[in-house]
């Protein structure tokens, strides 16, 4: 009994607040699961639902297998080889990252379709009408595809900065045994870099489970799409969210999957030598290998489609308003920036709770934040509203007392967007934090406690400088998908209030792909440039 | 160690209080800028074209009064108002399709507002039996076609498409697409529900590839030779016709242009339009801006910019949809679009429309 109230400490009253914080707008979610079915819904299950199933987890499991596919082998070759153009492909691998999917999708169908480059060469110049069959994206192949290449960097790079910081030690032992690359890469780069895999490929799952932009445009029906139409189309939003709430069910699922794979095994390396692995230089043959390989993979995923849009630019130059292109980009780096640090910080307090409460509900409790990232953004609007309406209303005597003259104060502010995002995007800091946090241990830890020092002080003198590589992690993966951000965006934003990603979408939305191309540049240069920050910060960090 | 936490919660909640601060600077802001300029008017909009704003620019300069917009997609702004109740701040809610005007109206959001000015430049047909909404621009749903492989002669009704002949040459986008979710709902309205379903299955018989992509892609699918008939909003085969891209100019001048239904029901119609929200503050306000963007200039501005059809019969199209000749109108009221939705969503799920 003693033992539990010494456990009750500040982290835990911390935790438990933000925990209940980002949970409680969920609840109305939630409780969707409860009410009762009505005539909409036997119509969904009969002609719907088993058919988006289906769909959805094709979707999910090919995209998983080929994310794995590439995200781990390419953070192997980087963390282990030395090759020509190597480190420039090592922060250059995670641009992808950079373009929202539905854009990214826009690009290919608009590359590939008749009136895009290659069947346009091939008519204009060469005579040739090609079979439309090879050319179509449009179906769930294609949704693989675009998928895939916009998300693998998740796994690629949660995935490198394991291997590279943290498996050096094993993998050297490894080589000093004699032992070849490929035996290296199935014995112990596999099964070591397990945890760091499935945290990247978890996060490519919930993206992909909550798309909604690159299905409705290649005429897919998934889980989201079945969603969006039950409310827009039937305008039944209680059966929408009785959807919702099974998407939940399914990623509820995924995550416990995540935790029994992880085995509650922590990689906790209490070695002091957290340092880089030397590289193993590649010459001849192999070089060109691996150069041609990832050479390839940054030119379809990144290159491709980013020419594309320039070349939309040019084309639309002058006819697209420009003089509000610093308010949107200003006005995007601020709400990502803002909300993204906030959720680092939240999930500095939530995970150290989790790892120091031996607790059997400190290990289930922080997962319940990370729902956010299963409801479709436009549910989450819709929970996020209400709430903020109640509170507006039970303050509504304060603001009547501090003079404001209006019944709505917080649910028409910025507040109410970047509460949103904290609840969305929870999940992508969380899971970066947590992963630091288990792979410092707490052998450091329980040292400085048993010396005496307070928990906060060790905290911030122990803790926090081993965490820096997986804060700015968590913060640029938070910021930069926050950036792409569309339908919380859309309906929480304040008046007048338009960001890159809603400037984007909404060209885009009305088949004017070539005038979104101005936003979707900026968006991808903010985030590129993010991204480099995070690389030559987690560099010297290193030296 | 308890001190400690202490203050690690103050300084949370000093960046939480400095939130705080500056999004109450910010409203601040705006409650002098109100006060200065004493007028306004609060937008929920789900059209999303530059043209738009030009308007909203210029109706400020023109009134005084300033244009405050939240663009956002139809049915979320819908959701976000009913939420917000009487405390909303919207004064109007604009969007680009009638049915959810109608929803709108259902749920209690609209209230009415009429004015001599907005009778004379709105014909009945284009605005609510109950003034609740007004329309703005019009579209039709038209057929496109292969003009080397159709004659305009093989055309003649949306219905006759279900025909056989037409089996693997007709495109569509998907069942999602709230324009056919409309035009669907006028069959169910004109030819009843039976037949409307009859007509759906017909069609997703005849699909010469399942549904993907917008209403462009259904153009360029024509000119790849994928299928020869599709159906389209005017102004898409507009925006391409003036497309940057001569590709997409190349395309749209493929293809033969059909009103169909010409001697029978007449072609279909659909609108953007607005209505005052119920509770709105600045009705008035709200009111001038409908008058506004139905007169003659901004109709002129919606014609011109966006290939949209006015709704004020004083303004002419654009020269180019002029180019394609006057056509008959389907003559059904316009809320029954949205009464008929639901049920055409249904329809389309049950016959298999992606």
């Amino acid at each position: 009994m003693n033992r539990r109230i010494a456990n009750v400490n500040g982290w835990t009253i911390g935790a438990v607040l933000i925990i209940i914080l980002l949970f409680v707008p969920n609840l109305s979610i939630v409780t969707g699961i409860f009410t009762p079915i009505n005539e909409n819904w036997e119509h969904i299950r009969e002609f719907m639902l088993l058919k988006y199933i289906k769909s959805s987890l094709t979707l999910v499991f090919f995209t998983a297998i080929f994310t794995i596919a590439i995200g781990l082998s390419l953070a192997w070759l980087i963390a282990q080889y030395d090759f020509p153009l190597r480190n420039f492909m090592k922060w250059s691998l995670i641009l992808p990252l950079s373009i929202p999917p539905f854009i990214g999708a826009y690009t290919y169908h608009g590359i590939l379709n008749y009136t895009g480059i290659i069947q346009k060469t091939l008519r204009n110049h060469f005579d040739l009408t090609v079979n439309q069959a090879y050319f179509d994206i449009m179906n769930v192949p294609g949704a693989i595809f675009i998928y895939t290449l916009f998300l693998y960097p998740y796994v690629y790079m949660i995935t490198r900065i394991f291997l590279s910081n943290q498996a050096a030690s094993l993998i050297e032992s490894a080589r000093t045994l004699g032992k070849g690359s490929m035996e290296i890469f199935l014995k112990i780069v596999i099964p070591i870099s397990r945890v760091s895999v499935v945290g990247g490929v978890s996060l490519v799952i919930l993206e992909v489970l909550n798309d909604y932009g690159v299905v409705k445009y290649f005429g897919i029906q998934t889980f989201s799409t079945a969603i969006f139409q039950t409310w827009f189309g039937l305008g039944d939003l209680e059966s929408s969210i009785k959807l919702a709430s099974c998407l939940m069910g399914i990623v509820i699922f995924i995550l416990l999957i995540e935790w029994a794979l992880r085995g509650g095994k922590k990689y906790s390396f209490s070695s002091t030598k957290i340092r880089p692995l030397p590289l193993v230089k590649l010459t001849g043959k192999k070089a060109v290998m691996a150069t041609g390989y990832t050479l390839i993979i940054f030119t379809v995923a990144f290159l491709i489609p980013v020419l594309q849009l320039l070349d939309w630019f040019v084309l639309t130059f002058g006819k697209v308003p420009m003089e509000e292109v610093f308010t949107y980009t200003k006005n995007s780096i601020i709400v990502a920036g803002t909300a993204a640090i906030l959720i680092i910080l939240f999930s500095l307090i939530i995970g150290n709770f989790s790892r120091i409460t031996k607790h059997k509900l400190a290990k289930v409790l922080p997962k319940l934040t990370i729902l956010g990232y299963s409801i479709p953004g436009a549910v989450i609007a819709v929970a996020v509203v209400t709430t903020f309406i109640a509170i507006d209303r039970y303050l509504a005597p304060i603001y009547l007392w501090l003079g404001v003259d209006s019944a709505l104060v917080l649910s028409v502010s910025l507040v109410m967007l970047i509460s949103a995002y904290i609840i969305r995007f929870f999940a992508i800091g969380y899971n970066s934090i947590e992963s630091g946090y288990t792979k410092i241990g707490t052998d450091f830890r329980d040292a400085s406690r048993m010396l005496g020092v307070s928990s906060l002080r060790t905290f911030f003198k122990i803790d926090l400088p081993m965490m820096k590589g997986a804060i700015f992690s968590g913060f640029i993966l938070t910021f930069v998908d926050i950036l792409k951000e569309i339908p919380l965006t859309l309906i929480l934003r304040p008046f007048n209030y338009d960001t890159l990603a809603t400037k984007a979408f909404q060209y885009a939305s009305d088949e004017q792909i070539m005038e979104a191309s101005q936003a979707s540049l900026l968006i991808v240069g903010v985030s590129a440039i993010a991204i480099f920050i995070f690389n030559k910060v987690l560099r010297e960090g290193q030296k | 160690m308890k001190r400690s936490f202490v203050l690690l919660l103050v300084s949370l909640l000093l960046i939480l209080a400095a939130c705080g601060n500056s999004t109450k600077q910010s409203s601040d802001s705006t409650d002098s800028e109100k006060k200065n300029e004493k007028a306004e008017v609060n937008l929920y909009t789900s059209r999303h074209y530059d043209v738009d704003n030009e308007l909203y620019k210029k109706f400020e300069d023109e009134t005084g009064i300033k244009v405050n917009v939240i663009k956002g997609e139809a049915d979320e702004l819908i959701e976000r108002i009913k939420r917000e109740g009487t405390a909303t701040k919207a004064d109007l809610f604009l969007t680009a399709d009638v049915g959810r005007l109608y929803r709108a109206k259902e749920q209690g959001l609209l209230q009415e507002v009429s004015s001599d000015k907005l009778s004379k430049q709105v014909p009945d047909k284009f605005r609510d039996s109950d003034d609740m909404w007004v329309g703005l621009t019009k579209r039709a749903r038209i057929l496109v076609y292969n003009k080397d492989k159709v004659q305009p002669e093989d055309l003649s009704t949306y219905e006759a498409l279900a025909d056989d002949k037409w089996k693997g040459r007709f495109l569509v986008r998907s069942s999602e697409s709230v324009y056919n979710q409309s035009l669907l709902a006028s069959f169910i309205e004109i030819d009843g529900e039976e037949k409307a379903k009859e007509w759906a299955q017909a069609i997703v018989n005849n699909m010469a590839r399942s549904p993907e992509g917008g209403d462009r892609d259904q153009a360029k699918a024509i000119a790849a030779g994928i299928g020869d008939v599709a159906i389209m909003n005017t102004y898409y085969l507009g925006q391409m016709l003036n497309s940057q891209d001569t590709e997409e100019v190349k395309v749209a001048e493929q293809l033969g242009i059909f009103f169909p239904n010409q001697e029978t029901t007449g072609t279909h119609v659909n609108i953007s339009g607005a209505g005052v929200v119920n509770g709105s503050k600045n009705a008035d306000n709200a009111l001038k801006l409908l008058e506004f963007l139905t007169g003659e200039d901004a109709q002129f501005t919606f014609a011109e910019a966006n290939y949209e059809y006015p709704v004020n019969p004083d303004v002419e199209p654009a020269e180019l949809l002029k180019s394609w000749g006057e056509f008959k109108e389907q003559e059904i009221p316009l809320e029954v679009l949205g009464k008929n939705n639901a049920k055409a969503i249904m329809l389309f799920n049950e016959v298999g429309w992606k």
